[in-house]
């Protein structure tokens, strides 16, 4: 019994990683529609800077912002130069994001090196029962439904966030309604990388950064957009809940190889279920 | 108060509209008639800039107008697309919302105002826009055009798919707006007998320019006209 629970525990918290690795993507991909192939590699950066500003001396704690802007910054200057001129070409997006991915994966070989050290995980632990779990990747799923409601306020209940979403739905009509269409991309494209860049430095602890780091959570967090479908922020948080959650739970009893392929199989039967993802037919807002 | 000239644009290469001059004076609702395809749509978007101009100048309150579509909302070009393009996944009261703080209103006030005004959205008011019938998401897309405070307002095929016991509530509502809050309309229609309902004065277009300048009673009276220029 004990041993479920702590089963049942850690893979929900292993489902609140992948969900805070995904939300970025949520928002670029899932709202704007940018397939960004470097999405992972945003989440390195955003590592990459958390870790270089703890070792300049900075807490942990805020060294979290300082990878949220660095992140943020780079991807208003890629929205900009790259992906501004590329909205609704599709496969010319993703050559350029993907040659984007590699830039970036190389460029951090070259300054960081192949492996680099972990800043260690706050040692804080508790008992569920006979077992001992540590409580930072716990603290991880609070983390997860924070930064979840976190986003939904924001694009929900703010004036930025109206504007955002009706530049995205009907770009020449918000435009028509004063909307300054491609700033507002811009800030919300931004926003996405800074949420990539958020994962990386808070999943610090838990996972180091390397160069190639993304490469692990890009393909997991493009899928779980995908089952989400249309209703992207609702979608996203159940699919990374409900088949995260699964896979980690058979990775626990099984092997984490098995995890992975129960994983990649609920993601074909789901889109077999439903081709336009999960929330195709819902009737809210995000 | 709202002036174009010599207006020269289309799409790409491909040149539709060929040195359109008129004008809408303040307070004036003034249809532009003509059949499918001579245009009208060409000339709002050229209008609103979300085609590019070739040549010709806008001007709106007796000022050139800025080149960029939202530069131009800002300055009071209000604009209701053929096809509404309402945003279909944000709820009606957003629609109206997002119109109105953009345009440094308060939302809230302009909710209430819209809803007020339009009592067909009230029960509809946290539904999805997207889910509203062709009316429905007319009466919207005009709601949320005026929610950003306008000088002139450009509706493009209001009638267009809409049913005739809410085309008479929209002449209704037009001429009601047009009275209190003093807007001037340019209305681009095939519906005859709604333009005659609301307009004073009318530019019939034929091949991407304007054929003639007339007014209510000539074009009420002349039927020949009707006929040649609009096939009814």
């Amino acid at each position: 019994m004990d041993y479920f629970a702590t089963v049942l525990i850690s893979s929900l918290s292993s489902a609140s990683i992948l969900l805070i690795a995904t939300l970025g993507l949520a928002v670029v991909f899932g709202l704007m529609g940018v397939i960004n192939l470097a999405h992972g590699e945003f989440i390195m950066m955003g590592a990459y800077s958390a870790l270089t500003a703890t070792q300049l001396g900075i807490p942990f704690i805020l060294a979290i912002p300082v990878a949220v802007l660095v992140t943020m910054v780079f991807g208003a200057l890629v929205e900009i130069i790259i992906i501004r001129r590329l909205y609704g070409r599709l496969f010319d997006t993703m050559l350029a994001t993907w040659g984007l991915s590699l830039a970036l994966y190389q460029g951090a070989v070259l300054i960081f090196g192949s492996v680099s050290p972990g800043i260690g995980m706050p040692q804080i632990n508790f008992n569920v029962g006979d077992y001992t779990l540590a409580a930072y990747p716990i603290f991880m799923i609070l983390v997860a439904a924070v930064m979840l409601a976190g986003i939904y306020a924001l694009l929900t209940r703010t004036v930025y966030g109206m504007k955002a979403r009706a530049a995205i739905q009907v770009p020449d009509m918000a435009r028509a309604i004063g909307i300054d269409s491609a700033r507002t991309n811009t800030l919300t494209f931004a926003i996405g990388c800074g949420l990539a860049g958020f994962a990386g430095a808070i999943l610090l602890p838990i996972v180091p950064a390397t160069p190639s780091m993304g490469f692990a959570f890009v393909i997991k967090a493009f899928l779980t957009v995908v089952i989400a479908g249309p209703v992207t922020l609702a979608g996203s948080a159940l699919a990374a809940i409900g088949v995260g959650t699964g896979a980690s739970v058979v990775a626990s009893f099984m092997t984490s190889v098995a995890g992975d392929l129960f994983f990649f199989i609920l993601t074909v039967v789901l889109l077999r279920l439903y081709p336009l993802g999960v929330s195709a037919k819902w009737r809210i807002k995000l | 108060m709202f002036k174009v000239s010599d207006a020269t644009g289309g799409y790409g290469k491909t040149v539709i509209i060929h040195d359109v001059s008129l004008n809408v004076w303040e307070g004036e609702i003034v249809a532009l008639l003509g059949r499918n395809g001579v245009g009208k749509s060409t000339l709002m978007k050229y209008m609103t800039a979300i085609i590019p101009a070739k040549k010709g100048k806008v001007e709106i309150a007796g000022r050139p107008a800025p080149n960029t579509t939202f530069g131009r909302a800002r300055v009071g070009l209000g604009y209701v697309p053929q096809g509404r393009f309402v945003f279909p996944r944000m709820s009606v009261i957003e629609n109206i919302a997002v119109a109105a703080a953009t345009n440094g209103k308060n939302a809230t006030m302009a909710v209430e105002e819209a809803l007020e005004e339009f009592p067909l959205l009230r029960p509809k008011a946290t539904a999805l826009a997207g889910g509203l019938s062709g009316g429905q998401q007319q009466v919207l897309a005009l709601a949320r055009a005026l929610a950003a405070d306008p000088c002139i307002l450009l509706l493009d095929e209001p009638t267009e798919g809409v049913q005739p016991s809410i085309i008479d509530e929209i002449a209704g509502t037009l001429l009601r707006i047009n009275k209190e809050r003093g807007i001037s309309m340019l209305v681009a229609e095939q519906d005859l007998d709604f333009c005659l309902s609301i307009a004073e004065r009318a530019y019939v277009m034929e091949r991407g320019t304007i054929r003639l300048e007339t007014d209510r009673e000539s074009l009420r009276k002349d039927k020949a006209l009707q006929q040649e220029l609009l096939g009814v």
